[in-house]
């Protein structure tokens, strides 16, 4: 969907709009064109004459016409975001970065990490993994988010786990009122797991300060850093290696990631 | 290739010939700015070409590829159509060994990536370049010290060098001859171009004198081994950095930019972009509450050695070029004095 002009944005008909938590809404959109993409691959959402902001759709990379972005209110744009009604026509561009590196997991074990809105990239990964389950040994999906109301997709986790290739477990920061489940930080759920460290690829999405400590943890646990990808969070604006903001060391997220490699950066400073 | 030799008259008389393309060239005065389009009925081609003579301009080529602010275009409800990006034809006369340098890393970043920048194409394409030797140089010129020399062998329609009695014009491509129009000059001599190869011994050996004081040597394959940003030894430097981004826009091969919307009429609207600098706080900033951290690099000393890293460490490995050419204007431009030289020296292991 890139045009001859890289920086301006295709439109794209807001058809959905569902409250997922008191704080995140997921935008569904219908590009003029099917956007075809990877999972884990970005886009810039544009609110027309506001600006825009990078997301990483949340929605399965089989369905180009129906683009789910789940946005979390968090700064000028995305509260622009929340305030956009279906038949609102917004912008698109992308598809950006290089995606979860699928071709590697081939008989692999999976962990999936994620923390708050973190979840909504790590959907798409999740999605694109159960339509082909049969390539993987197993997937294990971690998740925290800080109260029961902030869990995202809270419908959907009974839809992922009929297989018993796929386990979920969840956890909330502290305990509350109605919750029987687990509390405490994401971090608490990665102690002690029963898989093949050496062969197993793990994903990590979530704010920096739980992506710091979610990959101190795995590497106490033994788990290879080059198997650790970190979906990073950096300002983008471009989206296409040039105007500089997403660096780490030589490497520009936008293009080299969003997700990365931890064995890539943890040399460089100021990575979380 | 075709080296000619003219007289200072006869130069003149092609310089004459370019007044319908925009000149881009340095200005008569002291401090030799770049005009942004020369009138060349108020200067005459002659002292043009005398202020050639003098060091590189305060402003490098840079702004005539990718402007400090332009549009990219409109969008709204149907799909972008391709951008006619208006630009006149343009001759950029007196750039230097150091800016066609800069020019090759910005080629490298905005034509030889995954896009094509558009609108840096668009003038890339249309623009001439006459690059002149330096038989002058400013005391913050160090192109010796980065693998650089004060006259250039490439990436230039016509160089140019001056001699005492006239001028060696060096053609390199179907462009340049047409500039030269109607001039018809005679071939360069063995002695003449014997003169031109010692003048540019004598101005590299000068370029390198003034910088003795300096040990270092870096360049598109060799970067020197500088500590990481979370160092200690960076904050000596950030202290006199007064985080004015001088030095990011000064310098020709820094091209960060900044993407913002605006709505110029009903249902329309703009994306501009802007150069951005990499050392002030707001261009890693993002959004988000007060517990979280917004910025990954929330110390000057960060963003600072960011920046040199960059030049010197991180553009050899990205596009096997080094980032910094040694034209010496982000030391002309820094009011705390930093002096990039002195960064490289005393930290470089």
């Amino acid at each position: 969907m890139i045009s001859d002009n890289p920086y301006l944005p295709w439109p794209a008909e807001l058809i959905e709009v569902v409250d997922e938590t008191p704080t995140i809404k997921t935008l569904v959109v219908r590009p003029e064109e099917p956007l075809a993409f990877r999972a884990g691959q970005f886009v810039q959402l544009t609110v027309p004459g506001m600006g825009e902001a990078p997301f990483t759709p949340s929605s399965s990379p089989l369905e180009g016409q129906r683009i789910a972005l789940t946005i979390l209110r968090t700064g000028t744009v995305t509260e622009q975001m929340h305030q956009c009604r279906p038949g609102q026509v917004l912008g698109l561009r992308g598809p950006f970065g290089k995606g979860y590196p699928l071709e590697k997991l081939q008989g692999k074990e999976v962990l999936v990490v994620g923390g708050g809105v973190g979840l909504a990239p790590l959907r798409a990964l999740i999605l694109a993994l159960l339509a082909q389950l049969d390539g993987i040994k197993r997937m294990s999906i971690k998740y925290g988010a800080r109260c029961m109301e902030e869990l995202l997709y809270r419908s959907e986790y009974s839809r992922w786990t009929p297989n018993p290739k796929v386990d979920f477990t969840c956890t909330i920061d502290r305990p509350q009122a109605g919750w029987d489940g687990r509390t405490g930080m994401v971090t608490t759920l990665l102690k002690n797991l029963d898989v093949d460290k050496a062969n197993c690829y793990v994903f990590v999405c979530g704010p920096s300060i739980m992506l710091k400590f979610v990959t101190f943890e795995l590497v106490a646990e033994g788990f290879h850093k080059d198997h650790i990808y970190l979906s990073m969070n950096r300002r983008m604006s471009c989206g296409m290696g040039l105007c500089g903001r997403c660096n780490i060391g030589p490497y520009y997220l936008c293009k080299d990631g969003p997700d990365v490699n931890y064995a890539l950066i943890e040399n460089y400073p100021n990575v979380f | 290739m075709t080296t000619y030799f003219m007289s200072a008259e006869v130069l003149a008389r092609a310089v004459d010939q370019w007044q319908d393309s925009a000149i881009l060239g340095p200005l008569v005065t002291e401090r030799l700015a770049w005009l942004d389009s020369m009138d060349t009925s108020g200067v005459s081609s002659m002292s043009i070409l005398e202020a050639l003579r003098q060091p590189r301009a305060a402003q490098s080529l840079k702004g005539v590829m990718l402007p400090a602010s332009e549009s990219l275009g409109r969008y709204g409800s149907r799909a972008p159509a391709a951008t006619a990006i208006q630009t006149a034809a343009t001759v950029v006369l007196g750039v230097r060994a150091c800016e066609l340098r800069a020019l090759g890393y910005l080629d490298k970043v905005f034509l030889a990536g995954a896009v094509e920048d558009p609108s840096y194409r668009a003038r890339r394409q249309r623009t001439t370049i006459v690059s002149c030797d330096c038989v002058a140089f400013a005391e913050t010129c160090f192109c010796t010290l980065v693998g650089g020399r004060p006259f250039a062998t490439g990436g230039f329609d016509v160089n140019l060098t001056p001699l005492e009695d006239g001028w060696i014009v060096e053609v390199a491509s179907d462009k340049g001859r047409k500039l030269l129009g109607s001039v018809q000059p005679a071939q360069a001599t063995g002695e003449q171009l014997a003169r031109r190869e010692d003048v540019r011994r004598r101005m590299t050996q000068r370029v390198a004198d003034q910088n003795k004081a300096f040990s270092f040597s870096a360049g598109d394959a060799a970067a020197p081994k500088l500590p990481e940003g979370g160092d200690d030894g960076w904050q000596k430097f950030a202290a006199d950095c007064v985080e004015c981004g001088g030095c990011t826009n000064i310098c020709p091969t820094c091209h960060c930019f900044y993407l913002y919307d605006q709505t110029p009429g009903p249902s329309t609207f703009e994306r501009v972009r802007t150069w951005d600098s990499c050392l002030l706080n707001a261009y890693h900033r993002m959004a988000g509450g007060v517990h979280m951290k917004l910025s990954p690099r929330p110390l000057l000393l960060s963003r600072l050695a960011n920046r040199v890293l960059h030049k010197y460490v991180y553009s050899p490995q990205q596009y096997g070029l080094a980032g910094c050419t040694g034209c010496g204007r982000c030391i002309d431009a820094c009011p705390g004095a930093i002096d990039i030289r002195r960064v490289v020296q005393e930290l470089a292991r």
